[in-house]
């Protein structure tokens, strides 16, 4: 229960990765807010599971200010911040339409700049406890290198990166600590979306027969969970990591760690 | 920039030997050396000393037959070793040879080559690799040895300057006769080439020339401003994701 007494709030907090940190959140002890576009996201139906939702469009400053004013009135504060909302657009820039690069920094990178601009006043009060605030942002391995045809992700993912970094220096002075995680390939809807979608690679190639492919290529033959993301924002959000901001955590299972390996 | 004294370290062969010819062309009077006789192909105007960069020694003498042609402008440490085995398998003579090699040596020349060259002014470029920046696999040895490299270039940048500028650069896969021999030993060479090339953005395997191009302009005055860096040459391989769905 390492979060007892602390108020967190999830953006895409309905997701595949979002419903792991707050399933976690809940489990040590903290109060939950789940923030997303609708209350089933993108997983579907779920079975009621202790948080509080929160209509929430990361693009909207409205529907940000909003999120907000509504944690505001009933905590008063917000100890920790998950800007896990996120979309993926599988192509090359020659074929990806100005609507849907535009789309792509909308959630990914404005929605963090948008939820974490509003959530800061509220963040500042926890940090009076004594204890830090936490905002944990979602980079990815591909902010570091690139997969070929995911041209608008890898660069928005460059941007949160460079944003984490910025937002630490700004507001370390104020106790609020800025990380982000940078997952490989984490099983998610996101993922199987990829491993099914044109363009992906697929080929035609059986989905299992893929997967095992995939899994292959990682260190630790195997890719990761939702619940092995959740296992790192925890700590990140706790004050176990007190000392610990500015950097990008990456979690890929050794991936990223190896050069493309030649088949001689 | 004729008349400039430049050592490249192991220039017998592969990227070595493609830097002493490209330096020789630009007007270098170049000093090479390696563990083995003369190579009868290397260019007459070329001196060549018998001598290990693993032992101070021999660095030191390589050195002082360069000195004597005139200062050393730039020092080019190239020589290194390879051993294909992990930490578990790797012998302690495994150890002695590429840390000695690859890291001894590169830090014996540059010892060597400093006094003279902070006060006459040059140029170091180290060869590192991709390999110190992300493994390869059953290479530990090697890919310890070439991030050591990294860091050793970082800090002859900061300690030795202004006079000295010191840099490294990181090939990917370069086609020298290791690596052929390495794709003729491939079960389907034809196809483990194929899949190769495909790995490289620009569509091609790395030449020993490739690397001698930006070895020559890091040790040339365009690259005056150029300090303390590690660049990589790899046809865009390591920009990429080792998880290739394309390639399976």
């Amino acid at each position: 229960m390492i979060l007892k007494g602390k108020t967190a709030l999830v953006t895409g907090g309905r997701g595949g990765i979002g419903r792991a940190i707050c399933a976690r959140f809940l489990r040590e002890g903290a109060t939950v807010y789940a923030a997303d576009l609708n209350e089933a996201g993108s997983l579907g139906a779920h079975d009621e599971d202790g948080t509080r939702f929160v209509r929430l469009d990361v693009t909207s400053e409205a529907a940000a200010r909003s999120a907000m004013a509504q944690v505001g009135a009933d905590e008063g504060k917000l100890d920790i911040l998950v800007n896990a909302a996120g979309i993926e657009i599988e192509k090359t820039i020659e074929d990806t339409t100005l609507e849907e690069w535009n789309l792509s920094f909308a959630v990914n990178v404005t929605g963090t700049f948008l939820t974490s601009k509003y959530a800061l006043p509220l963040m500042r009060a926890a940090a009076k406890s004594g204890n830090s605030a936490s905002i944990i942002n979602f980079g990815s391995y591909d902010g570091f290198i690139a997969d070929p045809g995911l041209a608008a992700y890898c660069a928005t993912k460059g941007a949160v990166h460079a944003l984490t970094r910025a937002m630490a220096c700004d507001h370390g002075p104020e106790g609020i600590r800025v990380n982000a995680i940078c997952p490989g390939y984490i099983d998610t809807p996101m993922l199987q979306s990829f491993f099914t979608g044109d363009g992906s690679g697929a080929g035609g190639k059986p989905i299992g027969e893929l997967q095992q492919a995939v899994r292959d290529v990682h260190p630790m033959r195997t890719y990761g969970t939702p619940d092995d993301i959740a296992n790192l924002v925890n700590w990140l959000a706790s004050d176990e990591a007190r000392y610990a901001s500015g950097q990008l955590w990456v979690l890929d299972g050794g991936l990223s760690a190896q050069v493309q390996q030649m088949r001689l | 920039m004729t008349g400039k004294v430049a050592i490249v370290t192991g220039g017998g062969r592969g990227i070595g030997r493609a830097v002493v010819t490209r330096l020789v062309a630009d007007g270098y009077k170049v000093v090479t050396c390696g563990r083995s006789t003369r190579p009868d192909d290397l260019g007459y105007q070329v001196d060549w000393v018998l001598g290990n960069v693993a032992k101070a020694d021999d660095a030191a003498r390589i050195v002082e037959v360069a000195a004597a042609l005139g200062p050393v402008a730039l020092l080019v440490n190239n020589a290194g070793v390879q051993v294909e085995k992990t930490t578990r398998d790797s012998t302690d003579a495994d150890w002695d040879l590429v840390i000695g090699a690859n890291c001894r040596g590169v830090f014996n020349m540059c010892r060597a080559v400093l006094p003279g060259m902070e006060t006459q002014g040059g140029a170091i470029v180290n060869i590192g690799s991709i390999s110190g920046h992300v493994a390869d696999p059953s290479m530990a040895l090697y890919n310890a040895s070439k991030a050591f490299v990294h860091g050793l270039t970082r800090s002859i940048a900061v300690d030795h300057g202004p006079n000295v500028r010191c840099n490294a650069v990181c090939p990917g896969w370069i086609m020298t006769e290791m690596a052929e021999d390495a794709f003729a030993l491939a079960s389907d060479p034809q196809a483990a080439m194929k899949d190769a090339l495909a790995r490289h953005p620009v569509g091609r395997m790395g030449t020993p020339e490739d690397i001698a191009n930006i070895v020559a302009w890091l040790g040339s005055d365009q690259a005056s401003y150029v300090s303390g860096v590690t660049f990589t040459v790899d046809g865009g391989m390591t920009a990429a994701s080792p998880l290739n769905p394309g390639l399976f």
